[in-house]
């Protein structure tokens, strides 16, 4: 397979030199070459909760390309499908860290949970006010009744875009915790895989599975999830996921979901639209409204096919902050159709 | 004694453990850890006064370069400013049980530090606790894992001492060796 890199050791740095000399939101970090920080002055830097997370590389645009206003105050970048470490996540949060304090949030993987939560023990030792929200939602990974074993997966996206609004209004460390908790308690996701992306690092497909079957519940690396199924129309594979999603937590009759169909890299807006449509359609039976999407490839595994549908019954104020202005990169507007 | 000379000594030690400690890791895992070990403390050697633990964290890379960074970082703080060995050892252990979800008798490196930990706590010598560590590695061989790559081996590595903790041995072992009193 072809991949355009100069070298294995260059290719996570190159990409961040091309990515911050294209973006005025951005700029690399003082602390580490390594750390993505919003380069726009925060209009009271003393009263606001930096928030930031650490990824391995190789999912872009997540996380680096939601760093900005209204979103992201840091990302720092490990190395291909790998966390970062322990000291470089520490760095990232003194990067940012002021009085108000710093949430890190954690998409829950067991190198990044032991990783991020040893750099908040660091950091906490060196005086700085830090927290650690670890989110997960893929419901493919555990059985509800061990939920707190979940996967981190595209639904995370809520709560970054939340959390992230909240924090540009002010609000406070412990506050926002409880609101990261309560996103997280609402959201699920389930996922699809149609093909294997390529390893940057080995040049190989990262599994095998064959042309006419489809995986469902496949993480982000390629994780094991529920099982194959035979491809055929589309309508009938998400009927199938949002019942089960709607079977893990149920959404009343009448209520609303905010919807994310997100695109593993490989698959076309044609057919990430037809997958929106589908799945508008599969809820509006149960009567659910499906309101202010986020479609496109935005958690990505190189040319990985496939897609994951996340759903969120939002109060109204998570709905509102879900759809405040934000200005990082990659991030889309969202907008609520009823509005 | 420095931080300097006792990183030193570390990183020369480990040059004659690669291939040890990646033998007895083939058999419970990935087969790296003395390859990844060597790689942080060469690195941790090179690097500056308060910044060796956070060096080897860097270049050791993954959970295991995390967790035995825990345990460097409670030593440097110690050599560099004195910090009581006892209590920044027993921290190291709280937090490595805390994040890798592991207990005395899981077949890891805490079923080594554990008994260090307990002698120092009792007032016993370094050299003691070195000797408890020892006696807690040589323990693990009948052990099965129970967290880890090791749990999903056949019959969890019963016959195998897990190299996690013949690597606790020696960063005590050196400590020891380069005349820390604690």
């Amino acid at each position: 397979m072809k991949k355009l890199f100069n070298s294995a050791e260059r290719m996570v740095d190159d990409m961040i030199d091309g990515y911050v000399a294209a973006y005025p939101q951005v700029r690399r970090g003082a602390q580490d070459p390594r750390i993505v920080v919003r380069a726009r002055q925060v209009k009271d830097p003393a009263r606001k909760v930096a928030l930031l997370i650490g990824n391995g590389s190789g999912h872009e645009p997540i996380a680096m390309g939601f760093v900005g206003a209204g979103l992201l105050d840091a990302n720092v970048v490990g190395d291909v499908f790998a966390a970062p470490s322990a000291d470089l996540i520490l760095d990232g949060i003194r990067e940012i860290a002021g009085p108000a304090g710093a949430l890190l949030l954690i998409s829950q993987h067991s190198g990044d949970m032991i990783n991020g939560r040893a750099a908040v023990m660091l950091a906490e030792e060196e005086g700085l006010k830090v927290r650690a929200l670890p989110m997960y939602d893929d419901i493919s990974s555990a059985p509800r009744a061990r939920l707190h074993d979940r996967r981190g997966a595209p639904g995370t996206m809520f709560v970054y875009k939340i959390l992230g609004a909240a924090a540009e209004r002010g609000m406070g460390l412990d506050d926002l915790m409880a609101l990261g908790e309560a996103v997280r308690a609402r959201t699920t996701t389930l996922a699809a895989a149609a093909s294997a992306g390529i390893s940057p690092l080995t040049g190989k497909p990262m599994f095998c599975l064959p042309d006419d079957e489809i995986y469902l519940g496949m993480g982000v690396h390629g994780e094991p999830g529920i099982g194959r199924v035979k491809v055929g129309p589309v309508d009938e594979l998400v009927e199938r996921m949002v019942a089960a999603l709607l079977a893990d937590r149920p959404i009343a009759e009448g209520a609303s979901a905010a919807v994310i169909v997100n695109g593993m890299g490989g698959t076309t807006l044609m057919e990430l639209l037809t997958v929106y449509r589908e799945t508008r359609a599969a809820l509006a039976r149960r009567g659910i409204d499906a309101v202010a999407p986020m479609i496109g490839s935005y958690v990505t595994t190189q040319e990985m096919g496939g897609f994951s549908i996340s759903l969120l019954e939002p109060d109204p104020r998570m709905l509102d902050l879900w759809c405040a202005p934000s200005d990082s990169p990659f991030f889309p507007r969202i907008e609520d159709h009823r509005a | 004694m420095s931080a300097g000379a006792y990183f030193t000594a570390l990183a020369a030690r480990f040059d004659g453990l690669v291939e040890p400690l990646n033998t007895l890791d083939a058999a419970l895992g990935d087969g790296d850890h003395g390859t990844t070990m060597r790689r942080g403390l060469v690195k941790a050697a090179a690097a500056g006064p308060g910044l060796r633990a956070k060096a080897f964290m860097r270049a050791s890379g993954g959970a295991s370069g995390t967790l035995f960074g825990l345990i460097l970082h409670e030593i440097e703080r110690h050599l560099d400013a004195g910090a009581p060995l006892a209590d920044g050892l027993a921290r190291a252990e709280a937090r490595i049980r805390d994040l890798g979800h592991v207990a005395e008798g899981d077949k890891s490196m805490v079923d080594a530090l554990a008994p260090a930990v307990r002698a120092l706590a009792g007032r016993g010598s370094l050299p003691q606790a070195v000797t408890a560590a020892a006696a807690g590695r040589e323990a693990t061989r009948e052990l099965a894992a129970r967290r880890g790559r090791a749990q999903y081996v056949e019959g969890g590595g019963v016959g195998h001492v897990d190299p996690g903790a013949t690597s606790v041995v020696h960063l005590l072992e050196t400590l020891a060796d380069i005349g820390d009193a604690s």
